[in-house]
């Protein structure tokens, strides 16, 4: 019954991968890992989504003993700055947008009023992540979804570096083997095509029924030896490097979300740890050397730098299958959207998930392989228009490439989206996907794209008591976010990190 | 205060039809949208608009209600509903027993794995209870018992849903009056004909007898199958019929009985199937059939023999949908859109949703095609997984006669045979957006007609048998020990007459 399971290549996605088989099949399958310490891992600071919280509980992962070993923070959403124009900022929160709940969304009553010629505060002074965001305050959330502090949720910004090996303890603790070396060849069955072993450098051959590709941008197995081919999604996302570098936290502070900063050519993360605060300069080489990208990051940063601009050459796209005869590519090796949401993360769990729910027998059924294809390519295809939205709602003329990216043709899966928001505020409404609709809304207003109309139901309550209502809801937001505990002491509190080793 | 700079919105709505569902679609709009001026074109129902004519509905019917300001004692004492647990169904798989599709959880999940892989785990090994004797509502059903479901979320008699069977006179009564109330405005007269504007053909007015027009910047459709409004924009349909072989049905009602069982019944028959409804109004009687395997005469017989009573005349039914239940400014609704045999009671449910979907997605004037295009596409994918979930009755059925043979071996369409593919190869369900029907419908269709996935899946394996058999076993006893305790139907709305009195 046990499948032996080879996993190529460590880092991030293999050894979430390595936990999660061990943790969740135990004693059906033999786990082995090959990884090669020449060969690095690309993890520069990661940014994640909620979605993380439940990955880690199914491992049984302790909150705050992770946090401290991956010196991590808590983060409330994303502040995208200077994306609709030159000096807006807006804050995409992990949580909704007023009470939550409601047949009608909370927009559409904002909306209704604007139109209307009320002045009211901004939106995101509706939504309790964005409000605690701004004022720089943690406390986790409500288990109660009938209060107004269970609108909101929250992921981690942490050292990718120190995640890794916090999985493969957990990995190894279940039995997991991991073998250090570099595969210098791949061996396949002539007849099928299926991988049957790879051999390491030192001689050694590892054999096994299920290979799991986590080799990173080089993808070992799915490019390199099955040649699945590559769909090329570069016309829509331009950017194909980054110049990643640490800094020592400035003025920003630990603050608790990411920062999301557009440049002339590109955009620029900022991701505060405990220790110190990620950067990097997100880029198209068409329009931007790497030496001038490496100077406007080493200008823009915050802090005292710790190591010197280190690039990553990249394309957005996806492999066409991520499972192809017995290998399945998680991570890297199956595709690539730049970390703008935070997604880099989660496309890795996605396809971990559907893994553990489609595991394979000795002889693998072309039913699980098809589903497992067909639901990565629903996260991606989903992701990919969530994140040409950003480029194309701007109106930003001032150079070259925010140019293109404003006029470029976009699929028409976004287009008629971003139609039925202009008309009346209209988010498509999806029950499962990564991005719901308060991500939507957050993103199109924040972004300038504003909607006509609104739903006409919105017009039933009298404005008086919608007006009151709303006052209410603003004050007791800010209410709960003022009683909060500082996002550091909270920190400080709960998961001081460990004095660097 | 100034008004909604909304110039272009839609001030005047007709609706089309004078049954349940046009008083129905009139009380929303009203209500949701207290800007519009409707006017109903009451009609009368044709005797083909199932959406009118079959009194068992599901769940979906309470939030209706609610949504519109109705609580359940004004549809339950005012309009004379009672209520319904569920369907069984008999005779779909020769051999095996009788099932309950309840409208509620079955089962719960224990470790990491969801109750229905090891209800198969222990199935394999060729022991265990029936799937049904995991839902109290199942059971209660069959027990004709009926109670509301406990608000606390951790009992086992906490999960379930249920349904009313509607009084054929009273209800639409009750729903015209409600209308009414909520200013909807009544225009007697006969539809003489449809005008079409010329520039955008979009409808300009009704023709009315006598020479008037009735005229609107929306027109909504709730005459029946032959769409008399849309169907004068255009006719394109998709057919069904591969799928849903029946294309006769014949109704037949008679007396009541004392207390009503909430259990519906579904009996499979050589041509077809036939059902029977208990309510307080009236037993309900039908049977559809493929015109192909019996003749009208027959079928009469035959349902005359089993319901004591005279059917009516036979309804034609041509199974499909319409491709665009919305073409510029008319919408269709219920029978105008859809039209599907009753097995599993979803014909008012269709119609409930579009109403909503209606009264959320109101355009301008205009009718934007993107925003139709938007309505539409969810009213496909919503219809088709509905075909989909009554085709599945005849894609897993097993009997001899030669109309089931046909129906096993038909090929299902692309999102059925997925579903069915997936569930057989290890009992997975995959997920569609805009399904009317829970996960644990599927299953108990599935299981019940005797799908057995091939693969136990693999997250079960760290339960230790035993230990999942001594959960199940603690599950049915706690449903077992309870039923019996509890009121029948008509003791439990005496009762609620009883509370309504004080």
């Amino acid at each position: 019954m046990t499948r032996r399971v080879v996993i190529v290549g460590g880092g991030t996605a293999g050894w979430m991968t390595a936990a999660a088989l061990a943790k969740l099949l135990p004693g059906q399958c033999a786990i082995h890992l090959v990884e090669s310490e020449a060969i690095g891992i690309v993890g520069v600071g990661e940014a994640t989504l909620p979605h993380i919280r439940s990955f880690n509980e199914r491992l049984e992962i302790d909150e705050a003993d992770f946090m401290a070993a991956t010196r991590a923070t808590f983060k409330l959403g994303i502040e995208f700055v200077n994306w609709g124009r030159i000096g807006d900022s807006y804050i995409h929160p992990f949580g909704t947008f007023g009470p939550g709940g409601g047949e009608i969304d909370f927009h559409q009553f904002w909306l209704r009023l604007r139109q209307q010629g009320m002045s009211l505060p901004e939106l995101d002074r509706f939504s309790m992540a964005c409000t605690m965001a701004r004022m720089n305050r943690f406390t986790p959330p409500s288990r109660d979804s009938r209060q107004l502090d269970s609108t909101f949720g929250y992921a981690y910004q942490f050292d990718a570096t120190l995640y890794a090996p916090y999985l493969r303890r957990i990995a190894e603790a279940m039995g997991a083997r991991r073998t250090e070396g570099r595969i210098v060849t791949v061996q396949r069955d002539g007849e099928t095509g299926d991988v049957t072993a790879v051999q390491l450098e030192s001689g050694e051959t590892i054999e096994g029924d299920l290979f799991v590709d986590c080799s990173g941008f080089v993808s070992l197995l799915l490019d390199k030896t099955l040649g699945e081919p590559f769909e090329d999604w570069s016309k829509w996302l331009l950017n194909d490097r980054a110049t990643a570098m640490p800094c020592h936290t400035g003025e920003g502070g630990v603050s608790p979300y990411t920062g999301v900063i557009a440049m002339p050519y590109g955009w620029r993360w900022r991701i505060p740890l405990q220790h110190r605060t990620g950067n990097g300069y997100v880029y198209s080489s068409q329009f931007l050397s790497d030496e001038d990208a490496a100077a406007a990051l080493v200008a823009a940063v915050e802090g005292e730098r710790i190591a010197e601009p280190r690039v990553l050459r990249f394309k957005a796209g996806r492999r066409t299958r991520s499972w192809v005869n017995n290998c399945v590519g998680i991570g890297l090796s199956s595709g690539f959207l730049e970390p703008l949401e935070s997604t880099s993360i989660y496309l890795i769990q996605a396809a971990i998930t559907a893994l553990l729910e489609l595991f394979p027998e000795k002889e693998i059924s072309p039913v699980d392989r098809d589903e497992f294809n067909r639901l990565i390519d629903v996260e991606y295809d989903r992701i990919r228009d969530f994140l040409i939205l950003h480029y194309h709602a701007t109106e930003r003329t001032d150079t070259a490439y925010w140019d293109y990216v404003r006029t470029m043709e976009i699929p028409d899966s976004l287009s008629e989206k971003l139609e039925l928001f202009r008309r009346r505020g209209r988010v498509v409404k999806y029950r499962e996907g990564v991005f719901l609709d308060a991500s939507w809304v957050a993103v199109y207003l924040g972004q300038r794209v504003i909607p006509q109309g609104h739903d006409l139901r919105a017009d039933a309550p009298s404005p008086e008591s919608l007006v009151a209502g709303m006052r209410k809801l603003a004050s007791d937001i800010y209410g709960l976010a003022d009683a909060m505990e500082d996002h550091g002491a909270y920190l400080r509190r709960y998961c001081p990190m460990k004095d660097a080793a | 205060m100034t008004a909604p700079k909304n110039a272009g919105a839609i001030r005047e709505v007709v609706v089309a039809g004078g049954g349940l569902l046009g008083w129905s679609a009139a009380a929303a709009l009203r209500r949701k949208i207290p800007a519009l001026r409707v006017t109903v074109l009451p009609l009368a129902p044709p005797a083909d608009a199932l959406a009118e004519r079959i009194g068992s509905t599901l769940p979906s019917i309470i939030e209706f209600h609610r949504d519109l300001g109705m609580s359940d004692g004004d549809a339950l004492l005012r309009a004379g509903c009672s209520l319904r647990l569920g369907t069984e169904f008999d005779g779909w798989t020769g051999g095996h027993p009788s099932y309950v599709h309840a409208y509620d959880r079955y089962g719960q999940g224990i470790g990491t794995a969801s109750f229905h892989v090891h209800w198969t785990r222990q199935a394999k090994l060729g022991a265990g209870a029936p799937f049904d004797a995991y839902s109290p509502a199942a059971q209660m059903a069959r027990a004709g018992r009926f109670v509301l479901p406990d608000d606390d979320p951790a009992s086992p008699f906490a999960q379930y849903e249920f349904g009313l069977a509607l009084d054929p006179v009273r209800y639409p009564q009750m729903m015209r009056a409600y209308a009414l109330h909520l200013g909807a405005i009544e225009r007697r007269g006969g539809l003489a004909g449809v005008q079409l504007r010329g520039k955008d053909g979009f409808i300009e007015a009704l023709a009315l007898d006598e020479g008037a027009a009735l005229s609107a910047d929306l027109f909504v459709d709730c005459t029946g199958p032959r769409a008399l409004l849309r169907g004068a924009l255009d006719a394109a349909f998709e057919d069904w019929s591969t799928w849903l072989p029946c294309d006769r049905l014949l109704l037949a009602d008679s007396t009541p009985v004392a207390d009503p069982s909430p259990l519906d019944r579904a009996i499979a028959h050589a041509a077809g199937w036939r059902w029977a409804a208990q309510s307080l109004s009236r037993t309900s009687h039908g049977f559809a059939y493929a015109s192909g395997e019996i003749g009208d005469d027959k079928a009469a017989h035959i349902l005359r023999g089993f319901a004591h009573a005279d059917p009516q005349p036979p309804i034609a039914l041509r199974q499909g949908r319409r491709l665009q239940p919305w073409l510029r400014n008319c919408v269709a609704l219920g029978d105008a859109a859809t039209m599907v045999e009753p097995l599993e009671w979803t014909n008012l449910h269709l119609a409930h949703s579009a109403i909503d979907r209606l009264v959320a997605m109101m355009p301008d004037r205009d009718c934007a095609a993107v925003e139709l295009w938007d309505y539409n596409r969810q009213c496909a994918a919503e219809t088709t997984r509905v075909r989909d979930f009554l085709a599945l009755h005849y894609a897993v059925s097993h009997r001899d006669e030669p109309l089931w043979r046909r129906m096993r071996d038909m090929i299902p369409p692309d999102s059925l045979a997925h579903t069915m593919r997936l569930f057989a190869e290890r009992g997975r369900l995959p997920f569609y957006e805009d399904e009317t029907f829970t996960r644990d419908s599927w299953l108990a269709v599935l299981i019940g007609q005797g799908v057995i996935p091939r693969r136990t899946d693999p997250l079960i394996e760290s339960v230790p048998l035993a230990h999942s058999e001594q959960a199940m076993a603690a599950m049915r006893d706690g449903i077992a020990r309870f039923v019996p305790a509890l009121p029948t139907q008509a003791e439990f709305l005496r009762s609620m007459q009883r509370q309504a009195a004080r």
